[in-house]
């Protein structure tokens, strides 16, 4: 590399290479990293679409001020209405069943959703790097039977297992999220394993083990680090899928109570105005479209982020 | 095989057993209503404050006794419930899965194919979209526009004049599978009415499912056409078809079999939600509304079965990646 | 001596993430009718893809972007030749396989893992030889008609026969319309007035869009229960491929036809690899690097194989190696490349006499020669990364000769003498 660049230099990312080689490698890889997420134009929509909403989360109080501080998820409600009304000046969304406003369900909905995605991944990723990592490591029995138990947790159709669970433990939106995080954990238990089983033998492990490192330190240096990338991009995409769950678990009725600020208790309310009266038979439509759009948009978010993040460090992909 | 069954039937054992005893009664009540002084006497009668393991091999000897127990969402037997429930299921089944299938390694290989033109990038999009979309949200649009503005493609599934054939002495219910049914009897009528109820929810179905399929067929097609073997294919003389049929494809498809049980567990569960919205009576619709309604022994039986059910996919999942994969047959 | 094939000043380019990989940089070489020629150079120089391009099989995301490959076949007319590149790709696939093919460096990754080795093997003959197939499947026929006289066996016989002797006619078909295609074709090549330059690309569309297979034979094909038939060709098949392995020292071929490629050692994928290569007799056979992952013996095995066939079958073989030793022991001419350059082109003999490239000079004494307490000196330096390759002459960073002038002009090939040519700054006309 140590030459000037010479007969037709094409693209941009040439300039990479032309840096001199002191420069770290980790910092070179990381460049190049940032460089290649940012030309994808999937991630920058990706990207927008989390942004915004995790700004509407944060700005939730001053979009939509609850009329009841205390009680900020309960979506208030103009009188006892039976039938939607269109959107209008003070309702920007229309209104539910019952006159809920829908414009503030959906912007605590976004908290609502936030609160499920996030606690349901990193709960199970706490419970996954634990278990994953000492049955990769240490091997033996006790990997033995936390590898059958995920056996068996494969074994079954998830949505249809949580229905059950959530039916066992009472309807509510609480139960929808200790089910997923109980059904949730050996998909990433079992990553983490895979990870650390090929990581484990290599030299530099075995030095490090060799020169007495603890073990702990060498989990927590050396082989975590080398599985956050695939594990990052898993977790962002589940975050994803949880939300989108949840949302299929209240359309089916097992959700939060009428009136709670959450899309998918907002989609099951729903159901019954998907055809108008014979003259206007898509008048409610702002009630079917709008909160599973929001829903749709949501985990699309998270999906394109975790897409291009695949692309993008996926070593097989970065040859081609 | 056999262990995995076990576990199964563990796992939903235990989820029976998160449910208070008071409503686990009505598992074993047929029809009326039970008044509140004579839960404690049932509970008792029936064994339900039994040791764990007690309760666990009753149940099992009940179930090979094929007594699931009384549904009230079914107002019948469990198994007379499903016997009416399933065919409906089944049917949905058999248009959607072949289409899935199809439908994911045909857009997956053309996707490979065109890598990065534009046909490649509509079907990344197609995909994407597809596995972000709620099954719900996807059929409840599907239904606003065909049925609610155009007026075609009603829920259900059959009409009323469909039913009226259905009862008649003269037709028979072979298989209770509409439109197996209508061709054995020759009935096109009937035919065309069920397939016209099936349109919606199949293609609710395919759109979703095929997402997954899609994608790994596209990147494993890719990964294929890439290798080795291929420029030996092309060295030969042979033609972009035989490469891409014969050299390329069975190689590409073998990561694609590894996921397609998974893909079927989202199946399972997209045919919960699909049976609801179009208001199809299969099981699916089944369980949401035991679920709803507290219907333990529904609920219970549908998981088992439905487990039983994914276990058996899986095997023949295994079984075909071994007829695939000439490496795996040996081992 | 005449030419066979000339590849002309061929650039071949690789757009990845990281950048466009500058992988060939104006290679040229002549392989002439007869000889056994030889290509080295270091790994990563561009062997590989440079024989990929003179056969246009580079893969994605390989492009071939300028150059010319030029095929001397025509037996009436040797001195002029017909240039591949600008040839359909329908015409390259008859080429492929057929007059010119190749056996690869890594046999294990070369040969399909889900496919059986009778098919892979098959897959040449049914490609270029389905006519010959199908006349020997219409011999066993024949027999059997003779033999069974149950007339309803007779009857479905008779009903095969009629199929094959459909696709034997639809063959003919495809036969004359191509031939004729290409004489037109192969007397406007190279023809500038514009009438002939019309006719040329009419002829290559036409060329393209020429059906293989007639309407009733596509038909046959495809409609189940009736394409059984093929069965017959297939049996025939196996019988050619199995005499074919025995041909070429394959122990108990009627067993190895229906494994699988993961059930074989390395030497024995490897003669697979050459089998498929050979089965249709090519002119030009293109071998890369068929030994470097083999064991020393079954090495040996090969490459005397490799000899065995340029003896009795194949008239030229291009052999490519990253060993000096090997072409020493089987090239006639050789051509040194690197980074994506040829160096040096001399018969096997001048060059290890009297080498003049700096970089041949470099490789001829990194070369253990057997002697007690000889020195083996290596190059300085490593290969250079082909995304930013060095300016001028692509050697220069490690040159022990280099001139101001190298590192900004790339050196022209200069014919030193007969047989003898280097790219090199050094030897310019002063
Ligand atoms: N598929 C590919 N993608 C990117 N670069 C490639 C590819 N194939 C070959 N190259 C580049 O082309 C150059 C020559 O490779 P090759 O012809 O395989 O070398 P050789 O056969 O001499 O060992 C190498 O520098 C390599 O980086
Ligand atoms: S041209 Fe210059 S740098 Fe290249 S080999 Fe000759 S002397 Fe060395
Ligand atoms: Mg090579």
């Amino acid at each position: 590399m140590n030459s000037v660049n010479n007969e037709n230099s094409t693209s941009a990312i040439n300039v990479d290479y032309e840096q001199p080689v002191s420069q770290h490698p980790a910092l070179t890889e990381a460049i190049f990293t940032v460089k290649r997420f940012i030309k994808n134009p999937l991630s920058i929509i990706g990207l927008t679409i989390i942004l915004v909403f995790t700004l509407i989360a944060i700005f939730a109080p001053f979009l939509a001020p609850p009329e009841n501080e205390r009680d900020p998820y309960r979506i208030p409600h103009d009188g006892w209405t039976i039938s939607p009304s269109p959107p209008s000046a003070d309702h920007p969304f229309g209104t539910m069943e019952q006159q809920y406003d829908i414009f503030y369900g959906i912007i605590w909905g976004t908290r609502s959703a936030f609160k499920i995605g996030f606690s349901v991944v990193l709960i199970n990723l706490i419970i996954g790097v634990i278990l994953g990592s000492i049955a990769g490591y240490y091997g033996g029995l006790f990997d033995e039977i936390i590898m059958r138990i995920t056996d068996m947790f494969y074994a079954l159709p998830f949505l249809v297992v949580a229905m059950a669970l959530v039916v066992a433990l009472g309807r509510g939106l609480q139960s929808i999220i200790i089910v997923m995080i109980i059904l949730g954990w050996p998909t990433y238990t079992r990553m983490i394993r895979g990870d650390i089983l090929t990581i484990r033998e290599k030299d530099y492990i075995l030095a490090a083990r060799a020169s007495g490192t603890s073990d702990l330190k060498i989990i927590i240096r050396h082989i975590l680090p080398n599985s956050v990338y695939s594990v990052l991009i898993v977790a962002s995409m589940n975050i994803g899928a949880t939300v989108l769950t949840a949302a299929a678990l209240s359309f089916l009725g097992l959700g939060a109570e009428t009136g709670y600020a959450d899309w998918g208790q907002m989609v099951s309310m729903c159901r019954n105005w998907i055809v108008g009266p014979p003259d206007a038979r898509l008048a409610y439509w702002y009630v079917v479209f709008i909160p599973g759009f929001v829903i749709a948009l949501f985990v699309l978010g998270w999906n394109l982020l975790g897409d291009a993040a695949r692309d993008v460090f996926d070593p097989k992909m970065r040859r081609k | 095989m056999i262990l995995v069954l076990v576990g199964v039937s563990l796992i939903v054992f235990a989820i029976m057993m998160l449910i208070p005893e008071g409503q686990r009664v009505a598992i074993y009540v047929t029809g009326e209503k039970i008044r509140n002084e004579q839960i404690d006497s049932l509970i008792v009668k029936y064994g339900l404050r039994d040791p764990a393991p007690v309760q666990y091999f009753r149940w099992i000897k009940n179930i090979f006794k094929g007594d699931f127990g009384h549904s009230i969402t079914a107002s019948a037997p469990v198994i007379e419930g499903f016997k009416m429930y399933f065919p409906v299921t089944l049917e949905l089944v058999l248009y959607s899965t072949p289409l899935i299938i199809l439908v994911g390694i045909w857009l997956g290989t053309i996707g490979a194919v065109h890598k990065d033109k534009p046909i490649d990038h509509f079907t990344r999009i197609f995909a994407i979209v597809g596995y972000s979309l709620p099954t719900f949200w996807l059929g409840l649009m599907l239904m606003m526009f065909f049925y609610g503005l155009l007026g075609i493609f009603p829920p259900g599934t059959i009409s009323i004049v469909g039913k009226d054939i259905l009862y008649n002495p003269e037709y028979h219910q072979y298989t209770r599978i509409l439109t197996i049914d209508a061709i054995l009897n020759g009935n096109w009528r009937m035919f065309w009415d069920a397939i016209y109820h099936l349109t919606l929810p199949t293609i609710n179905l395919v759109l979703l499912s095929s997402a997954l399929i899609m994608r790994l067929m596209r990147s494993s097609m890719i990964d294929a056409l890439g290798q080795d073997y291929i420029r030996t294919a092309m060295a030969k003389g042979a033609d972009k078809k035989t490469i891409y049929n014969t050299h390329a494809r069975r190689n590409a498809l073998i990561p694609v079999i590894t996921i397609s049980g998974l893909m079927f567990a989202g199946l399972m569960g997209g045919m919960v939600i699909t049976e609801t919205i179009f208001a199809r009576k299969g099981i699916g619709l089944w369980m949401a509304r035991a679920a709803t309604q507290l219907d333990v022994a529904a609920i219970m039986f549908n998981v088992l079965f439905l487990g039983v059910v994914f276990v058996v996919i899986n095997l023949i999942v295994d079984l075909i990646y071994a007829w695939v994969d000439p490496r795996i047959r040996l081992t | 001596m005449e030419k066979l094939v000339e590849a002309e000043e061929l650039r071949t380019n690789f757009y990845t993430f990281e950048g466009v990989v500058k992988a060939l940089n104006g290679v040229s070489l002549v392989v002439n009718n007869g000889e056994t020629y030889g290509l080295v150079g270091e790994s990563g120089c561009g062997k590989s893809v440079s024989v990929r391009s003179m056969m246009r099989i580079v893969q994605a995301p390989g492009k071939i972007e300028e150059g010319k490959v030029v095929l001397f076949f025509n037996e009436k007319d040797r001195n002029k030749g017909i240039d591949i590149l600008k040839r359909s790709e329908a015409y390259m696939q008859s080429i492929r396989g057929n007059d010119i093919s190749m056996i690869f460096q890594e046999a294990g990754t070369a040969l399909n893992p889900v496919l059986s080795i009778g098919f892979q093997v098959g897959e040449s003959f049914l490609l270029h030889r389905r006519g010959e197939m199908i006349k020997l499947a219409v011999k066993t026929l024949d027999k059997k008609i003779d033999e069974n006289s149950n007339s309803l066996f007779r009857m479905w016989r008779k009903f095969h026969k009629r199929l094959l002797q459909n696709e034997t006619d639809d063959l003919e078909r495809y036969k004359t319309e191509i031939v004729k295609i290409d004489s037109d074709l192969y007397r406007t090549e190279g023809k500038t007035d514009s009438k002939s330059l019309e006719k040329h690309k009419r002829l290559l569309v036409n060329r393209e869009r020429l059906n293989k297979q007639g309407l009733k034979v596509r038909l046959q094909l495809k409609t189940p229960i009736i394409r059984r038939y093929v069965r017959r060709i297939n049996a025939a098949v196996r019988e050619k491929v199995i005499e074919l392995l025995t041909d070429l020292g394959v122990p108990n071929p009627g067993n190895i036809v229906d494994r699988y490629p993961h059930e074989l050692s390395g030497g024995m994928q490897q003669r697979i690899v050459i089998s498929i290569a050979l089965a249709c007799n090519p002119t030009l056979l293109i071998a890369d690097e068929p030994t470097s992952n083999l064991d020393v013996t079954i090495q040996a095995q090969i490459l005397d194989l490799i000899r065995q066939l340029k003896k009795t079958q194949i008239s030229s073989v291009l052999f490519i190696t990253h060993d000096l030793g090997v072409v020493a022991e089987i090239c006639d001419r050789v051509t040194v490349m690197y980074a994506g350059d040829t160096c040096e082109t001399a018969s096997v003999k001048d060059l290890f006499k009297e080498p003049m490239h700096p970089y041949t000079k470099g490789l001829l004494k990194s070369v253990p020669k057997g002697e007690i307490g000889e020195k083996l000196q290596t190059i300085p330096g490593t290969v250079p990364n082909l995304i930013t390759p060095p300016s001028g002459c692509r050697f220069h960073p490690r040159c022990p000769d280099v001139m101001e002038i190298c590192k900004s002009q790339k050196p022209e090939m200069l014919m030193m003498k007969d047989g003898h040519s280097v790219a090199c700054h050094l030897y310019r006309k002063k």
